[in-house]
């Protein structure tokens, strides 16, 4: 016993870890590591999760040849919240909602362009600014061209329209989890 | 046997036996004492019962025995402190009875607020009640907030609860912003997306923040289930828990503080000693609680009676954004400041550096010194601070800075898309089917066929009439505002029993293109419909 307490003396100058505090800083290491582990357990539970094709997962919007063509009419996807649209830059995926104060834009075919109907941002085809209150262009989603046979992702595009390829039974996905904010305008 | 009985004992048995009683249940004060506390008369026993009330009881272990009387002063708290407790106690009741009726699902929710209106004895009341507690809590709050900035009460000791006010502050916006989704109608719905919209604009964890509030990428099944748990469970126990430190610490460590002119300079010692006078809990205080308690009530009843009921817009749709959508007022101030700026900067920076501010002054602000007079930076400060507030939550309404075209504009200030204009508060009697065109002369009477004539109709169209002669005729009004030669006609047609339909249409030249461009917007009004 006094060879111990002599010890413990001696640890303490030296200020090294005796047992005892040693066990006490696991112990309290341990009860941090417990809370850090029930907060991510926490946030992984809230988190939602997203099937395929429903809003906020991956969405097959159909093989190429379903696609419009170039120059046409954008069509609109309101269950999954997008407009597909097709230029001569190629394919884009637009978010619905307006980039200004969250309003549902429209297609204004005798224009040409997108118009919200809220505040008169307006844009172009492939989601350009071209006027209006909004801030930057419109919002897209990451869109992929998927072979049809292997699975493999042949061409992929985040912030820019996606050149298509030219098999007609290349599969277009649209990933609705993923989305690119558009360009802030000076 | 009956000589037996003494109706004097019987008399004075049955009285102890009561007396025990009451004494069990207000913790020690006996029949005479609280015959004495409603007199007013000193205290019957000694020592003193009520002051043992305050170590017996629970719920008065938390309130303090006696006040200093120098604190009690009106103009010094306001008891903005006292009617913000009001109202969260107030919201916690009406909110329990009022989650008897409703579901949260987006299915029911619009459905349940209905059926509460108009098939529950007092449902409308309850709601009513609830509204505009919910708004005297954020009022009453920031009110309290500055109170305690002006009168310098956040220093030394009291920064700590300075500290649980600021986090009150924050749940208080919280519960109130929860709630504002429920209804599920298009108010409720767009205010919300666009509140959460600002959480979004926050680098790297901002979407991360709003799936988690909305438990999907927009507001759905999901987002109104999580919205009305924290609503109903987080928040309000999370408000009990800070509150209760917030108010053990006034009460129990540092007390109200004595206004700034009882204890600093020169004050003579016989006005010191009086303001250190003490008043006791019960009775003074306790009744005066419940006269404030009373009153307030009072007021709210009133107030939603006569003057005041809940808005409820037509039911969501997340497929369409009604014209003028705005954040809940208490966030206009951040939709302001939105308006002025990058998202990221304006919308999440700046806010979370006024938060970090707002926690910090009391140890930013050195000055020991509490009496206004000594601190005119502190308090030139909070008087901007408050402005600047105003200013912004002006800048944060949809008049300011956003360009609506005039026609646009004209027709959904006279007949709103959602809510009422001045077109509904027209009586149904006086919308006589024609067309009304716009003109320089117009006639002073609208039907002068009719022998009751239409005077609030001519009034309403007359505004009509004005402000389209305003955008044809003046030049300097911005492009945007202007009609060059303007056509403009209101329809009014029997469209069916007991329905008309009222067409407002503009035609004007587009200033750039001079291409003819149109507007048009229908209007159906029933014979019953409510008048409010």
């Amino acid at each position: 016993m006094t060879e111990n307490e002599k010890e413990g003396e001696v640890n303490e100058e030296k200020t090294s870890v005796n047992r005892r505090e040693f066990l006490n800083l696991a112990w309290l290491a341990s009860l941090g590591f417990l809370v850090v582990n029930i907060g991510g357990v926490s946030y992984l539970f809230a988190m939602p999760r997203f099937k395929e094709g429903e809003f906020g997962g991956t969405v097959t919007v159909g093989t190429v040849s379903d696609l419009p063509p170039v120059g046409s009419d954008p069509v609109n996807h309101p269950k999954v919240k997008l407009w597909l649209t097709n230029t001569e830059e190629g394919i884009s995926a637009l978010y619905k909602v307006c980039t200004h104060l969250g309003c549902l834009y429209n297609w204004n075919s005798q224009e040409g362009k997108f118009i919200c109907p809220c505040h008169g941002s307006q844009f172009e085809g492939d989601g350009d600014y071209i006027l209006g209150p909004a801030p930057r262009s419109l919002d897209r989603f990451v869109i992929e061209a998927i072979d049809p046979d292997t699975g493999e992702v042949l061409v992929s595009a985040t912030n820019e329209p996606m050149p298509l390829p030219d098999d007609p039974d290349v599969i277009i996905r649209v990933d609705t989890g993923k989305k690119v904010p558009g360009e802030t305008h000076a | 046997m009956f000589n037996s009985l003494n109706f004097k004992d019987i008399r004075k048995n049955a009285r102890d036996a009561i007396d025990q009683r009451v004494r069990a249940i207000t913790a020690g004060l006996g029949l005479d004492e609280l015959r004495a506390v409603v007199r007013g008369d000193p205290p019957t026993e000694k020592p003193n019962p009520r002051y043992k009330v305050h170590t017996t009881s629970f719920t008065f272990h938390i309130r303090p025995r006696y006040y200093e009387k120098g604190t009690t002063i009106l103009t010094h708290t306001f008891r903005l402190g006292f009617f913000t407790t009001f109202f969260f106690i107030l919201e916690s009741i009406t909110g329990i009875i009022l989650m008897i009726y409703y579901t949260p699902s987006p299915e029911e929710a619009y459905g349940s607020i209905l059926n509460l209106l108009s098939n529950v004895p007092y449902g409308q009341l309850l709601r009513d009640v609830h509204r505009l507690g919910a708004e005297g809590m954020v009022i009453f709050t920031v009110l309290h907030m500055f109170r305690t900035y002006f009168t310098g009460s956040y220093k030394k000791e009291r920064s700590f609860t300075w500290l649980t006010g600021v986090v009150l502050l924050g749940i208080t916006l919280g519960l109130s912003f929860s709630g504002y989704l429920l209804p599920w109608d298009q108010l409720a719905y767009w205010a919300v997306t666009i509140g959460t919209s600002m959480a979004e604009a926050a680098p790297i964890f901002g979407e991360q923040v709003n799936l988690l509030l909305r438990g999907a990428p927009d507001i759905g099944a999901g987002g109104l289930l999580r919205f009305y748990l924290a609503h109903v469970v987080l928040l309000p126990a999370a408000a009990l828990v800070i509150l209760s430190i917030h108010y053990y610490k006034v009460a129990r460590e540092h007390g109200i503080s004595q206004p700034a002119k009882f204890v600093e300079g020169d004050v003579p010692p016989e006005v010191k000693k009086e303001s250190k006078q003490r008043l006791d809990f019960i009775p003074n205080l306790l009744s005066h609680e419940v006269f404030l308690t009373a009153l307030g009530l009072l007021i709210l009843v009133v107030a939603t009676a006569y003057f005041y009921s809940a808005p409820l817009e037509s039911v969501a749709n997340p497929q369409q954004t009604p014209l003028d959508t705005k954040a809940p007022w208490y966030f206009w101030w951040l939709q302001g400041m939105l308006k002025l700026g990058d998202k990221t900067l304006m919308g999440i920076i700046l806010p979370t550096a006024l938060v970090v501010l707002l926690i910090a002054v009391p140890y930013i602000d050195r000055n020991p010194y509490r009496s206004m007079y000594r601190r005119p930076v502190a308090v030139g400060l909070g008087i901007l601070f408050a402005l600047m507030l105003v200013v912004l939550s002006y800048m944060g309404l949809p008049e300011y800075g956003i360009q609506t075209p005039a026609a646009t504009r004209i027709v959904q200030d006279l007949a709103p898309e959602e809510g009422e204009g001045p077109l509904h508060e027209v009586p149904y009697d006086q919308l006589h089917a024609g067309i009304y065109t716009v003109m320089e002369d117009l006639p002073r009477d609208l039907c002068p066929d009719v022998n009751y004539g239409c005077p609030d109709m001519t009034a309403m169209f007359t505004e009509y009439n004005e402000r389209v002669i305003e955008a044809t005729t003046n030049e300097h009004l911005e492009d945007f505002e202007r009609l060059p030669n303007a056509e403009a006609v209101m329809v009014i047609q029997d469209w069916q029993e007991a329905l008309k339909k009222v067409t407002f249409r503009i035609l004007w030249d587009d200033v750039e293109t001079g291409e003819r461009k149109s507007y048009e917007h229908d209007v159906y009004l029933h014979e019953n419909r409510s008048p409010d």
